[in-house]
């Protein structure tokens, strides 16, 4: 085939490229001849003449090639990444703005084109190490950084190359294109229907490609977001001023403690993390005389806008609409004090780090009391486990701030160095 | 002073602080507590404070909205508690 022998002549030196680079299987290509993909090797190696051992430039590429190089298929694995970089590397259509600029888009069919022909390059510039997987690669990198600069460095020659200038407004069509056609589109008809001159249809089809790949990525982002503010406002986020989508996180969602199911209705009380649920031992009955001393540091639990109830109504063990698998704590008002029934459930899950300190039959002495001023001995007993144990995890998981920052404003504050000595 | 000590050390402060959140305290009581069980200059455990404050506002927003609740109630709630302790202890006395 058109590489190997060369490839083979070229290099003796790296054994690798033997193996790996034998053969262009045309299979691998996206749809399209070889003949279809220019390169400008002129272009290409112009910086490397003057190093042999510089490689070509990745930088501008910036995330275009997050391929790894070892890997056994190297074929099948640079065109799969051909099809990664194009997607990648997206110019504004899709706003991922990676090192490539709009204005000197590599064309995603170059892209392609690139990486198909890594293999003919590895063959004409031997002597690098890099030329086995990596040689693909980097290659492939130099050529599209050459290529997307050809009109800026004036190297081009123009022979078969195919540059497309997805601007904004050429992918609107597009997307238009697409939408109209619905399930029927492919790239010729989407040619069609843009009615575009200087596109081919391997243009289209690179284009459609990163499209597509990149609205997956954006669904399955806006659902995992939805999925987080849905449990968000479930969670005191109607208190939280229902702040607009968040992608991230909130603290909320991520205690290790275990969370619970998302609840029908938003709480008013934050609960989850931040409430330490007691789990009395024994069953209610018995902990009822008990309660009313611990209870009132449950108060807090109830939601504020519940009309001040007795903390303990008596028997309380008539459902505990979870059916108490194991005598649901701080229930002694459950049905009373709480909004909804998953309610309680939140705080049996919630729990369950406590439960092993509850479970020695003794009220909890992490409720806060009544005044929601921890005991003293409650406040050291956790933090020296803290201290004692730094592997546990975070008990609400806050995203922590950047190292940096912090040291900056210790030192701003008169603490230079930490930990201070 | 590498950066990992001064990294590890900053998370640790920051796992004490969230201790002392699960039991909704404030900052200053925060500040005192760490410095008094984990000797913790209260200086570092505000800054640490703050910094955490702006990268999750939504959740001490939320914090603070319901701890001025929990505050506020929880005066209504001790006397009615009171009361009850009293009308029931006098209950069980009679009986």
């Amino acid at each position: 085939m058109l590489v190997a022998s060369s490839l083979r002549d070229s290099t003796s030196k790296n054994n690798d490229t033997e193996e790996t680079i034998v053969g262009v299987d045309m299979d691998d290509f996206p749809g399209g001849s070889l003949l279809e993909y220019s390169i400008d090797f002129d272009e290409l190696f112009a910086g490397l003449d003057e190093d042999p051992d510089a490689l070509p430039d990745l930088e501008i590429l910036g995330d275009y090639y997050s391929v790894s190089a070892g890997s056994g298929d190297e074929r099948g694995q640079s065109s799969d990444d051909g099809n990664d970089v194009v997607s990648g590397s997206a110019g504004s259509p899709f706003g991922s703005g990676s090192g490539l600029d709009t204005s000197s888009v590599c064309s995603p069919s170059e892209g392609a084109a690139v990486v198909d022909q890594a293999e003919e390059v590895g063959a004409k510039k031997d002597g690098k190490e890099h030329q086995g997987h990596f040689g693909k690669v980097k290659k492939l990198a130099a050529s599209a950084a050459k290529a997307g600069r050809s009109s800026k460095t004036g190297r081009g020659d123009g022979k078969r190359k195919v540059k497309v200038d997805w601007t904004p407004e050429l992918h609107k069509r597009f997307v238009q294109a697409v939408e109209q056609l619905g399930e029927k589109a492919v790239p010729s008809r989407i040619l069609e229907v843009m009615g575009a001159d200087g596109l081919t249809r391997h243009n289209i089809a690179s284009h459609l490609q990163k499209y597509r790949s990149h609205r997956k990525h954006l669904i399955a982002r806006e659902a995992e977001a939805a999925s987080w503010n849905q449990r968000r406002h479930l969670y005191g986020g109607a208190r939280a001023g229902g702040v607009g989508k968040r992608a991230g996180v909130s603290p909320w969602l991520v205690p290790t403690i275990g969370f619970p199911p998302p609840m029908p209705q938003p709480l008013h009380r934050p609960l989850g993390p931040l409430h330490v649920w007691g789990h009395p031992s024994g069953g209610h009955s018995q902990s009822n005389t008990m309660w009313p001393k611990h209870i009132v540091p449950h108060h807090h639990l109830r939601p504020p806008h519940l009309q001040p109830r007795p903390v303990w109504a008596p028997p309380h063990p008539h459902h505990l609409p979870y059916g108490p698998s194991q005598g649901m704590p701080c229930y002694p008002s459950p049905p009373q004090r709480f909004v909804a029934p998953p309610v309680p459930g939140i705080p049996h899950r919630a729990m369950y780090k406590n439960d092993p300190r509850a479970a020695a039959g003794q009220p909890p002495r992490l409720h806060p009391p009544l005044d929601s001023t921890p005991s003293n001995e409650t406040i050291d007993a956790a933090l020296e486990d803290v201290l004692a144990k730094p592997w546990l995890p975070l008990p609400i998981g806050l995203k922590p701030p950047a190292i940096d920052t912090v040291v900056g404003e210790l030192q701003r504050h008169g603490v230079p160095q930490i930990p201070p000595s | 002073m590498g950066d990992h000590s001064s990294a590890s050390y900053i998370h640790m402060v920051q796992h004490l602080i969230e201790k002392c959140l699960t039991f909704h305290m404030s900052k200053e009581g925060c500040m005192e507590a760490l410095s008094k069980h984990a000797k913790i200059d209260p200086v570092i455990t505000s800054t640490v404070w703050n910094e955490l404050e702006k990268e999750n506002k939504e959740f001490f927003e939320s914090y603070s909205k319901s701890k001025n609740e929990e505050d506020r109630m929880s005066e209504a709630e001790t006397s009615e508690l009171i009361q009850k302790l009293i009308s029931d202890s006098s209950k069980d006395s009679k009986e």
